[in-house]
């Protein structure tokens, strides 16, 4: 309990420290070997393992530079990155998310301006997928070089699916079927948890693509346009939608986390699963051929995009207040070249954003598919989560939690929502 | 001379632990209470005054009720769980039939206070899972299947599981200084009641409960305002959720700092847990009147 104090002193010594030391000294030194702060979200292995490595030959290849890195994990690094940003020592290089999240801080001044940079040299930018910088990109500049790419799909239990003689489904009414008879078999159909409530943020994400039209969602979306009120019909079809299929999952999806989840399906113990394309390598070796991935079926008389998949580029970006951002890119050139996006792919299961790297050697048939999905859909819609401002997801995300848990209707979180969206988009136009 | 050293001296050794206190403890009181009256985020370059809104602001949010209900209830739990039943756990422990076996129950209570709160989250969690959790499977097994529900997933049983961790973690502590206390209560006043002819409740009420007064006063200090200010148990087991059923101040105060980037208001909430502990402080302090022999 007394864990609470050292939050709040802690929390007030950062504060102190923001506003206490604006004018600090750099710490470049004696002009000879320059240090880089590298701050990333990958603590656990393989990832931090890659990246240590990746270090290791950056500072052979190039002498005279130090980096020094920091990891946290996911949320925890929603949060730290947030305030370090806004330190007078922020890190040269960062890791980020794309969409609002990384536009949030293209605004504050936080982040560098690379268009230039990109630009100078296509021999390297040529090689990334053009369309994974989009998400980065903010009024026709850019903040961030993609690193990885993702997608989001159901995944299947083939296995299950042969023995109740089902066929993927291609229609929501058919998958409504499919999902009765699975449950009716005695087998968990869909595989989800919700007590980290990012995962709602994914259904819902791909629902209001499907069932709000393109351009109402984009005034919506838009933090700073006072015109989009949510308050289109799709959205609450949509989250009818993500109710509809509460009786297929698991029992008391709110106690259990996503990795619950994944450990259901990944033991065979329930049939579907909405997983991320990254995961493959973690589910693959145990299911092997019994994995399938099916698209989320078209939804009748959806006013929305039906060939958009929802996923999004992972990327870094540099600090603006680095000294040295010539060789804070250097090391994104690296990261980002052809060479280690084939590592990346063998070694941490990430989809490098660089063409080509992915190969027979490092990758399976089924991994290679559902990298042409992500490079071919129209247009992928990026995570919710990070798409949207943090206080609208949040009434989103806490309202879809009690609406699982039967004590909100859609219509009730939509209007939370829709408040949220009026004091976001208020405190934002002042 | 020799005199007027003296009396530097013990002020010197004082001043490192002052030091330490009024940097650590008492300016971030200070300047917390100060930002309070801010608006701000981790990125603003500069901080708006305004005045009361933040307070005003907290008055009119739903979520905060929620919180001080669920740190209410919380409160209320703890002292009659951990303070009455603690009293009663010593008391028997130490009563003259179980003396030989108290060594044992002794550390089985109070092995819990040692394990980090995170691990006893974690397992906690385990044990409440809804399909695997041992909670759930016990109750079906003795044939209570209607009562087996996703303890930590829903609203109206999220906040009383997380409650309930926290009594069997902290139990022990305070049985612990309870002990104590009986320990140092003269052995004449209970053989003065045993000649006397009374019966065991009899000398619990009337000699034990008295005399351990003041440890009364201390536990209840102790839980009342660790039931304030309690976060790791809510934030690890649920996360405040579902929705905000199980939020409490302190996990409140963290989703608006570090989620939410509204720092002026988490300045505010914790304003407010600062405002509350004190309340109760003072309010026992006259209550009981320590100090002086009532």
């Amino acid at each position: 309990m007394k864990k609470l104090f050292t939050v709040f002193t802690i929390f007030v010594l950062c504060m102190s420290v923001l506003v206490g030391c604006s004018s600090s000294t750099s710490s470049s030194g004696d002009g000879k070997v320059i240090q880089l702060n590298f701050f990333h979200r990958w603590p656990t292995q393989p990832k931090k393992a890659f990246f240590e490595k990746a270090v290791k030959e950056f500072e052979k290849q190039h002498p005279n530079i130090k980096i020094k890195t920091e990891a946290v994990l996911n949320d925890s690094y929603k949060e730290k990155i947030r305030v370090v940003l806004g330190s007078s020592n922020p890190p040269d290089i960062f890791f980020s998310w794309s969409g609002e999240f990384a536009y949030n801080f293209a605004r504050a001044g936080k982040a560098l301006d690379l268009t230039d940079m990109i630009k100078e040299d296509k021999e390297w930018s040529d090689q990334i997928i053009q369309s994974q910088f989009i998400p980065f990109t903010l009024d026709g500049k850019t903040y961030g070089v993609p690193w990885s790419m993702d997608g989001k799909s159901f995944f299947y239990n083939k296995k299950i699916f042969k023995q109740l003689n089902l066929e993927e489904p291609k229609t929501w009414t058919e998958f409504m079927d499919d999902l009765q008879i699975i449950k009716d078999a005695n087998i968990t159909p869909i595989a989800f948890g919700s007590k980290a409530p990012w995962t709602i943020s994914h259904y819902i994400g791909t629902l209001n693509q499907r069932l709000v039209p393109e351009d109402v969602i984009k005034i919506d979306y838009d933090p700073k346009n006072p015109e989009g009120d949510f308050s289109n019909p799709g959205y609450v079809e949509a989250l009818k939608k993500f109710k509809e299929l509460e009786p297929y999952f698991n029992k008391g999806v709110n106690a259990v986390d996503h990795e619950y989840a994944r450990q259901l399906f990944k033991s065979g113990k329930a049939a579907i699963c909405y997983m991320q394309y990254a995961e493959i390598g973690m589910v693959e070796p145990t299911l092997k051929d019994d994995l399938g991935v099916f698209k989320l079926p078209a939804i009748e008389g959806a006013k929305g995009d039906p060939n958009v998949i929802t996923g999004a580029p992972e990327g870094i970006m540099i600090s603006s207040k680095t000294k040295h951002p010539k060789e804070a890119m250097e090391f994104i050139k690296f990261l980002t070249s052809k060479e280690k996006g084939i590592q990346q792919v063998k070694e941490v299961n990430e989809y490098s954003a660089t063409k080509g790297t992915l190969t027979d050697q490092n990758s399976s048939p089924l991994q290679q598919k559902a990298v042409d999905q992500i490079v071919n859909a129209n247009r992928t819609a990026l995570w919710l989560d990070t798409d949207l401002d943090i206080n609208i997801v949040d009434a989103y995300l806490k309202g879809a939690q009690l609406m699982l848990d039967g004590k909100r209707t859609p219509e009730e979180v939509m209007k939370e929502v829709q408040k949220a969206a009026k004091e976001v988009k208020q405190s934002s136009a002042k | 001379m020799l005199h007027g050293k003296r009396k530097i001296t013990p002020y010197l050794y004082l001043a490192p632990c002052l030091l330490f206190l009024l940097f650590f403890v008492y300016y971030p009181i200070v300047e917390n209470i100060r930002y309070s009256f801010f608006d701000f985020s981790a990125f603003s370059p500069s901080k708006t005054f305004v005045g009361l809104q933040n307070f005003i602001d907290l008055l009119h949010d739903k979520v905060f009720y929620i919180a001080l209900k669920n740190n209410i209830l919380y409160a209320v739990i703890s002292v009659v769980c951990q303070v009455f039943g603690g009293l009663i756990l010593a008391a028997i422990l130490e009563a003259p039939i179980t003396r030989l076996l108290s060594g044992f129950f002794r550390t089985v209570f109070f092995l819990p206070v040692v394990i980090s709160i995170t691990v006893i989250a974690l397992l906690f969690t385990f044990i409440y899972d809804p399909q695997i959790g041992i909670l759930n499977n016990f109750l079906s097994l003795i044939g209570l299947e209607d009562w087996t529900r996703a303890w930590l997933g829903e609203s109206e049983t999220a906040i009383f599981a997380v409650i309930a961790v926290s009594q069997w973690q902290s139990i022990g502590y305070i049985m612990m200084l309870f002990i104590v206390a009986i320990q140092g209560i003269p052995k004449e006043l209970y053989e003065a009641a045993d000649i006397d002819g009374a019966g065991g409740i009899r000398k619990f009420l009337n000699i034990t409960v008295p005399q351990v007064k003041e440890m009364i006063f201390v536990t209840t200090l102790i839980t009342l305002t660790g039931a304030f200010t309690v976060f790791n148990e809510p934030y690890i087991l649920t996360g405040g959720g579902p929705g905000n059923s199980s939020d409490v101040l302190g996990t409140l105060l963290y989703h608006s700092a570090f989620f939410e980037d509204k720092m002026g208001y988490a300045s505010t909430i914790a304003t407010v847990i600062l405002i509350l502990t004190l309340m109760i402080s003072v309010i026992q302090m006259k209550l009981f009147r320590t100090g002086k022999d009532g």
